[in-house]
């Protein structure tokens, strides 16, 4: 009997757990169509790209260089 | 699906781009409208540049202390600058040129090296501005000297993208981008927002997330470009606290606000503050939202960041 209770309350702690976690995550913005992840991989030797695909992206932000007269 | 019309020109020591989605068949509109934001950044240059000896700041910084007459574009930003050091307490301070000059922006790269940077020994933060709207007129402290480069470029990317839109009826959406302080407004040519990458200042040539925006404005501050003195670690981000280069703060910050000068305000206090200052700066300033990417170890977003892909890092089995 008491086997089948510690069953009970793990499997209701466990759906506790997944229910706070996916409560607690943001919902993602649907990614367009044309919009490719890309993942690296992370091996001993340092990061070695699996997958790069280029968004097709309209503008880039970055640091602008130091402006010069 | 719209048809894109762009274009590519150099303004304002950098390189700018402007883009409208246009509904109609014929360019002609489009292309009056990319004119349109052409000429606006071109006004803009002739009024914020610090780099032009005619320009209406480069007079109003030599006037020693008194009145001198500066076109609205030019009010308007001291306006907004003298605002955003009020709302940041101080952290972005329009008055830090002396130092700036003093850590040696305006040298020689090749003779950065040789000279230690040090604030200017009678500088202090917070100098006065004075603003007569009506008068069309502002004076300085006597001393004080204004720079303008970041929030400028940001009021330029938002009044280049206002003039385009109003050039034209046909145009369902544009962006404007002045060296990566972006403005956008509209639909993309796609039909949904327009997507803005952020580049990876490790991995040059490379995205490190892609936002998905549609009204607004982006830019990007940090320490990843030039960096001069003992060891590299001067820069020209300036804490106005010390006068020198800040000593805190990301390799680069990306901020997402309703419009690019209140980004390029947001992401050039951010620029001089550590991950939790940070935090709590965007918390407090909704809609606010940034990437945060520290000297080391993987990029924080803050707030509501509209990111739609980001680049992963999965670990081997």
């Amino acid at each position: 009997m008491q086997r089948i209770w510690i069953v009970v309350l793990s499997v209701w702690a466990m759906l506790a757990i997944v229910a706070v976690l996916a409560w607690s995550s943001r919902p993602a913005t649907p990614l367009p169509s044309t919009v490719v992840q890309t993942a690296v991989v992370k091996g001993s030797g340092g990061k070695q790209p699996l997958v790069v695909l280029k968004a097709p992206v309209h503008a880039t932000t970055a640091t602008s260089a130091t402006v010069r007269p | 699906m719209s048809a894109l019309c762009r274009t590519e020109w150099r303004a304002v020591g950098t390189t700018c781009a402007a883009a409208v989605t246009a509904d109609s068949p014929d360019e002609r509109n489009a292309q009056a409208a990319l004119s349109a934001a052409q000429d606006e950044v071109a006004a803009c240059e002739r009024e914020l540049s610090r780099f032009d000896p005619a320009s209406d700041l480069s007079r109003l910084n030599a006037a020693g202390g008194r009145w001198a007459p500066v076109g609205r574009r030019l009010l308007e930003t001291l306006r907004l600058a003298l605002e955003a050091r009020e709302d940041t307490g101080g952290r972005f301070d329009p008055t830090v040129l002396p130092a700036l000059v003093a850590a040696g922006y305006e040298r020689s790269f090749e003779l950065l090296e040789e000279r230690p940077a040090a604030a200017p020994p009678d500088w202090r933060a917070g100098a006065a501005i004075e603003l007569d709207e009506r008068g069309g007129r502002a004076r300085l402290e006597p001393g004080a000297a204004v720079d303008l480069g970041g929030i400028g470029k940001g009021y330029a990317a938002g009044r280049a993208l206002d003039s385009m839109l109003a050039a034209s009826s046909d145009l369902a959406g544009g962006l404007v981008d002045l060296g990566g302080d972006i403005a956008v407004a509209g639909a993309s040519p796609e039909g949904g927002p327009w997507l803005v990458a952020v580049a990876d200042p490790r991995h040059p040539g490379q995205t490190l997330a892609v936002l998905a925006l549609d009204a607004g404005g982006v830019a990007t501050s940090g320490r990843d470009a030039r960096r001069f003195g003992p060891g590299r670690s001067l820069h020209h981000l300036i804490d106005p606290e010390t006068g020198e280069s800040a000593l805190a703060g990301p390799l680069t910050v990306t901020v997402v606000a309703p419009d690019p000068a209140t980004a390029e305000v947001h992401a050039t206090t951010l620029a001089i503050a550590g991950p939790a200052e940070a935090e709590a700066h965007v918390a407090a300033r909704s809609p606010l939202a940034a990437l945060y990417v520290p000297q080391i170890g993987p990029a924080i977003p803050l707030g509501e960041l509209p990111v739609v892909t980001q680049r992963l890092v999965v670990k081997a089995a």
